[in-house]
């Protein structure tokens, strides 16, 4: 395992992840924007490729390391810091992530049976991006806890 | 000396031991007419002299054996003792506090176990670089331990925390 890039405790691939969560979080606010000034097609791939990339990244990192370094804690250790924001930010995440690609399914094609189709996409965006960055922030709070030393002890 | 052979020499040698009366008789048996009538007797006396010589031989011998292992059983550490002091410097501790292992190098002699102890309140691993062990996941206050057979250095981390790093160098 080679050393991180950020200087923290952390292998290089969870100080990868994390760069990439922070610049796919920003990717989504653009897209967000791309919407706003009515450039719908361009927001459509923005978000389209965010989206189905992060999916990449939690089955290829984030899965394979929750097994485990988390997974086995569960539910013994759910009292401690490293082991609640964790599953926090998985909880999360999937639902978030889940709800991402209803949306990609819903608003971008026509797979999804006419019924379980949405009409309002807005608020479901909206909700979605907030949510985002919440898994955002507590994926950030969970690299602090598993990587980045205490400064006072 | 009136005869050869080992009887004549117990005979005086008995006689200078057992003093002048003995040496009386043992003159007198030589040259008075009673030698033959007293010999049985002082043959048996002189045996019975020989026997108690033997006995105090024996026992003076025994004394001075039992001094000279006393002595070297106090003077030289007792063997259980020594190999108790052995194994207890054959056991060393490494311990893994915020982000490091403490002492990150540590000297060792062959033979020697070491434990790594997580202190942290962060998982750790222990991983030899070479491959030569590998600890599950350590919890706070869990432990593993490696026993060093042959001289060498061997280097080791943490999977997790590739920054952690150590050393144990087996002399």
């Amino acid at each position: 395992l080679s050393r991180g890039l950020l200087g923290t405790a952390a292998p290089l691939a969870a100080d990868l992840v994390l760069l990439l969560e922070i610049a796919m979080g920003v990717g989504l606010l653009v897209g967000a924007w791309l919407a706003r000034t009515r450039r719908f097609r361009q927001h459509a791939w923005c978000q389209s490729v965010i989206v189905v990339f992060n999916l990449v990244l939690i089955a290829l990192a984030m899965i394979p390391t929750f097994r485990i370094q988390v997974l086995p804690r569960i539910p013994q250790k759910l009292g401690k810091a490293y082991v609640a924001l964790a599953t926090a930010h998985a909880a999360l995440g999937s639902v978030t992530e889940l709800a991402g690609l209803y949306i990609l399914l819903a608003a971008g094609t026509r797979l999804l049976p006419e019924k379980i189709r949405i009409t309002q996409y807005k608020p479901w965006m909206r909700s979605v991006l907030v949510l985002w960055w919440l898994v955002l922030l507590l994926g950030f709070a969970t690299y602090v806890r598993w990587y980045v030393p205490h400064l006072f002890r | 000396l009136a005869g050869t052979g080992d009887e004549e020499w117990h005979r005086h040698w008995v006689c200078l031991k057992a003093g002048s009366a003995g040496r009386n008789r043992f003159e007198s048996g030589r040259n008075g007419g009673q030698h033959h009538e007293n010999s049985n007797v002082s043959k048996n006396k002189q045996l019975k002299e020989k026997e108690e010589i033997m006995r105090r031989s024996v026992s003076i011998a025994t004394f001075f054996a039992v001094a000279i292992l006393g002595i070297s059983a106090l003077t030289a550490p007792p063997k259980n003792l020594a190999a108790a002091t052995q194994e207890k410097t054959e056991a060393a501790e490494v311990k893994i506090d915020n982000f490091s292992f403490g002492p990150a190098e540590l000297t060792v002699p062959a033979g020697t176990t070491v434990t790594w102890t997580n202190r942290d309140d962060i998982p750790h691993t222990v991983v030899s670089t070479d491959k030569v062990f590998k600890s599950k996941v350590l919890d706070t206050d869990e432990k593993f331990s490696f026993k060093f057979e042959k001289a060498g250095t061997y280097p080791y981390f943490c999977s997790i925390h590739p920054k952690m790093t150590g050393k144990v160098i087996v002399q």
